[in-house]
């Protein structure tokens, strides 16, 4: 019985989870002029007005950039600080490792606030250097986190192994840690890209005039009109985000035996 | 001239904290040296030293007449087996063991041929393809063996290498590691907190303690003639008694055992005892025996536990000097609790150690 009743609740979990969802995926396709479900008809019009949509295409590019770079950037930072963190006990590692993960536990829109206001002090900055900026301090924690957790899976006397047969520190590193971090370093882009790709509270602040990020810019053209049209982009984002994740599986799952 | 010599190394990780104090160390070239010890006693640090992960604070280390003191690791010429194993997960076998030849730059055919006879050497031939984790530990640390060895190190330095594995194994293990090394006839330095394991593997013991040597000295001679009270408890004498010195010979020392004189071989740092001075006599529980009765010859007791061992019998037998453990065999006649007995020394084997420590 126990058995059936979970069974249950796992469907209405998932019913919540998933049913959302759902609702934006049909959506998209009818031909009510507002959100409405269930949806009347079937077309397309909505998907091909996402394309029509110059402020959706910007955006795009925008937060595409944006996030390659802030991932990218915020690994090459992460990667020393995680094998310090992981190998070396100093005075202070706990104190450092809670201080670079306090992006993580701070509210997005207390970050985005607290930048906003940095930068107008600053003075004159580009929009983008300052998304940039942002984006690569929120993603830098997570960075850290990933990657960490994948050198604690790995021996620390394996470099002491590759010095004891002959190789330098670095060639040891290179050879021996670098090879079993990339797992680590491909969860970590993959969480990176992602975060980024969806952040809202910390963009809100950030995004100036012509600079705007993909969901900043769903959220204020929902102010004006409430057509299908988010929800046939929601769905696009949808399948982009599936298909990334896929790939990076796949990926990860091959590197394990190349 | 011994291959490797280490000379008054002092280690200390924190100021006026030595873990290691003045330790002097030779080893001939082909000999298998066991550092033993109980955990934090500087065994680990020496050998780390020797491997040259822990710069000493002074002393000198010496192989084949060359100073390595301040030689980098990367350039000594040591192979190194880990408690850990530390094989590299993302290489095969192959290219593990074949890690150290590459660093060296030996050429491709070379560096094929003697990975092949390493492999061969620990029985691992058809499994050059096999990645660390498709390993079982037995065969994780024969990879890590013949990954030290196929460099054809000075020294070979072995840091716990079977602690990680089952009994049955450690011992197969623990033969495999002495065939290599006497095969390979090479000068090794090997860390075990595991006497039995020490024993049996060794040409020389070394006994440390807080950051000293308290005895060197072959398995057979720690074995049977430990200088120091802590070498006896650590060397598995089951019984321990403080008794009165009677009188002091060269070879033999007179004490008293529940009022009658026993003489006993003996240990002294500090010179002959005075009459009345303390000694601490130890023995293990199969050299002394059981008689029924309090009426035999030897010191009356009670038995109050025994317990089954297959082919023996041990019994715990309370008297007036203490409680000693003593094994018999399980022919023999059997004593219930309470039974009152005898117990009778065999004190050849016995031994009376004067130490300052216990003054």
């Amino acid at each position: 019985m126990v058995s059936r009743r979970m069974y249950i609740s796992l469907v209405i979990l998932y019913g919540f989870l998933l049913g959302p969802f759902l609702i934006i995926f049909m959506a998209s396709f009818g031909e009510n002029s507002t959100m409405a479900f269930p949806p009347r008809g079937f077309t397309l019009d909505w998907f091909a007005n996402v394309f029509e949509t110059s402020q959706f295409i910007d955006s795009f590019w925008i937060s595409l950039q944006l996030a390659l770079l802030s991932t990218i950037v915020s690994l090459v930072m992460g990667m020393p600080v995680a094998y310090a963190l992981t190998r070396f006990q100093f005075a202070w590692s706990g104190m450092v490792e809670t201080v670079f993960s306090a992006p993580i536990l701070v509210p997005g829109l207390v970050i985005g606030f607290a930048m906003l206001n940095f930068y107008v002090r600053l003075g004159d900055m580009h929009v983008m250097t300052g998304l940039f900026i942002g984006h690569t301090a929120i993603l830098f924690p997570y960075s850290v986190r990933v990657i960490s957790a994948s050198l604690r899976n790995l021996d620390p006397y394996v470099e002491d192994a590759a010095v004891s047969l002959g190789a330098n520190r670095l060639r040891g590193f290179v050879l021996v840690v670098l090879p079993n971090m990339q797992a680590g370093i491909a969860a970590a882009f993959v969480l990176g890209f992602i975060t980024s790709f969806n952040n809202v509270p910390v963009s809100l602040f950030l995004s100036g005039p012509g600079v705007t990020t993909l969901p900043v810019s769903m959220l204020s053209y929902m102010e004006y009109y409430f057509d299908p049209t988010i929800a046939a982009l929601s769905t696009l984002l949808v399948i982009f985000t599936i298909l990334l994740v896929q790939s990076a599986e796949r990926m990860l799952g091959l590197s394990q035996f190349v | 001239m011994p291959h490797l010599e280490i000379h008054n190394l002092t280690v200390s990780y924190e100021k006026n904290q030595p873990t290691l104090e003045w330790f002097n160390l030779d080893v001939e070239q082909g000999e298998l040296v066991s550092l033993l010890g109980p955990s934090g006693c500087g065994k680990t640090t020496t050998l780390r030293s020797v491997a040259g992960f822990i710069q000493p604070d002074s002393g000198r280390i010496v192989i084949n007449n060359r100073d390595y003191t301040s030689l980098p690791p990367n350039k000594r010429d040591i192979g190194l087996v880990f408690q850990s194993y530390a094989l590299f997960p993302h290489m095969t076998v192959f290219y593990n063991v074949a890690f150290g030849l590459r660093m060296r730059r030996i050429p491709r055919k070379e560096v094929k041929a003697r990975v092949a006879s390493a492999l061969k050497m620990v029985g691992l031939e058809a499994f050059a393809e096999r990645r660390p984790a498709q390993l079982s530990g037995g065969q994780q640390q024969r990879v890590a063996l013949a990954r030290a060895t196929v460099i054809e190190p000075q020294v070979l330095l072995l840091d716990e290498p079977l602690s990680n594995l089952d009994a049955r194994l450690r011992v197969d293990m623990r033969q495999e590691i002495r065939r290599t090394q006497q095969q390979l006839g090479i000068t090794t330095l090997y860390v075990t907190h595991d006497q039995v394991e020490a024993m049996s593997i060794s040409d020389r013991v070394v006994v440390m303690n807080h950051g000293e040597i308290e005895q060197i000295g072959t398995p057979e001679s720690i074995f049977a003639a430990p200088e120091t009270v802590f070498v006896a408890d650590f060397m598995g004498f089951d019984n321990r008694f403080s008794a009165a010195v009677l009188s002091a010979r060269a070879d033999k020392l007179t004490v008293d055992w529940g009022g009658a004189p026993i003489e006993l071989r003996w240990h002294s740092k500090f010179g002959a005892p005075r009459r009345g001075a303390r000694a601490e006599v130890f023995f293990r529980a199969d050299n002394a025996s059981l008689a029924a009765g309090p009426e035999a010859s030897g010191l009356p007791g009670q038995v109050i536990l025994h317990t089954f061992h297959g082919n023996e019998v041990q019994y715990l037998v309370e008297t007036e000097v203490g409680e000693f453990s003593v094994m018999q065999d399980s022919a023999n006649k059997r004593y219930e609790p309470g039974a009152a007995v005898t117990v009778q020394a065999q004190t050849q084997k016995w031994i009376a150690i004067i130490d300052e420590t216990e003054q």
